[in-house]
């Protein structure tokens, strides 16, 4: 019973952690959800664990548990490397600003030199 | 009417310094306006760039061609560019095909225009990565439903309501793959027109393989997992 609360615990925090990802993720936020629900399911109803792992082909209902976990692992490291693309479009945004402020006109401006070049109207208005 | 100084040709350069100058000088005699975003660079392409004639923006540090090509976006639309050209670095595009793709931009009345080597040319181009670049368009025709012959052609022209419409979130090289997702969500008009890159020694080794073609594939996937 005691290992059933504490997993219970450490399950609904990853459900409550999935539902705050929802607005930035909802494709993460949903699979983690279904896995996170399931091994909550599964913690109150071993044997029906064992049932689907038998019909599943895995054989024990732990082994399946440990499945599960390993899903949820992997959905979290993709949540993680979600969020690090998203900070390098924040670093991006920094750089670009920086560097925009730091921009080094041209020395002669490249665009008024060759004036003997056949086209120069490209006609655009 | 825009003259060739309103004109922005935009090179992302990364670690290009042996031939940084000779491009930027090139299309300065050509009478357009250049713009070269160093990514990053160890060795001089800022400052090489900048002798021959160009306006240089630096990146504190590599961010990658998509990111730079957004980054010189920004600096010609603020400097009131009435067309931007993306042009690369290393050599393999042509200057004179840079008032061809403005010029079918003008007659086409689109907003885009599309360098295409497979309208144009491509001499030296290696059969793998010839099978690479196909199967790279198949792919975005298929996702984009724009029918493009060259998806990964970094020789683009755009007027400066096209080039608005475009945010590039992709800082890689999968940011080919969104130029022409955006496009499509855009509602603009695109054409295409015939370009020739001249493959080289020195432009092959700077080039792509099928490992950073399975990068772009993460990298394009991985977006449409979140907002």
């Amino acid at each position: 019973m005691i290992a059933q609360f504490t997993f219970s615990i450490l399950l609904a925090g990853i459900v409550i952690y999935a539902w705050s990802e929802y607005a930035r993720s909802p494709v993460v936020a949903v699979l983690t959800l279904l896995v996170a629900s399931a091994g909550l399911y599964f913690v109150w109803m071993p044997e029906h664990s064992t049932q689907l792992a038998e019909a599943v082909g895995i054989g024990r209902g732990v082994d399946l548990i440990l499945y599960i976990w390993v899903c949820l692992s992997l959905i979290v490291l993709l949540n993680l490397h979600l969020k690090l693309r998203t900070q390098m479009e924040l670093i991006t945004a920094l750089a670009r600003k920086n560097a925009l402020a730091d921009a080094r006109p041209a020395r002669v401006q490249t665009g008024q030199r060759d004036t003997s070049s056949p086209s120069h109207d490209v006609g655009l208005s | 009417m825009a003259s060739r100084s309103q004109v922005y040709v935009v090179i992302p350069a990364y670690n290009e310094a042996p031939v940084v100058s000779r491009v930027v000088a090139e299309v300065g005699r050509a009478g357009y306006a250049v713009v070269v975003v160093d990514d990053g660079s160890r060795d001089a392409t800022a400052d090489a760039a900048h002798a021959a004639g160009a306006a240089v923006v630096s990146h504190p540090f590599n961010l990658g061609q998509g990111a730079a090509l957004q980054t010189g976006i920004d600096y010609a639309l603020a400097q009131e560019a009435e067309v931007i050209v993306t042009f690369d670095a290393d050599g393999q595009h042509r200057v004179s095909d840079i008032s061809r793709l403005t010029e079918t931009l003008l007659r086409e009345h689109a907003d885009f225009a599309l360098g295409s080597r497979f309208l144009g040319q491509a001499p030296n181009l290696p059969p793998l990565r010839r099978a690479l670049l196909r199967a790279a368009t198949v792919f975005t025709r298929l996702t984009t439903g724009l029918q493009v012959t060259d998806t990964h052609n970094g020789l683009r022209a755009m007027t400066r309501r096209g080039a608005a419409a475009i945010r590039l979130r992709q800082n890689r090289m999968a940011h080919a793959s969104e130029w022409l997702s955006q496009i499509a969500t855009s509602g603009l008009r695109y054409v295409e027109g015939p370009v020739t890159i001249e493959y080289t020694a020195y432009s092959l080794a700077k080039g792509q393989s099928i490992g950073d073609a399975v990068l772009i594939l993460l990298d394009l996937f991985a977006r449409r997992l979140y907002r």
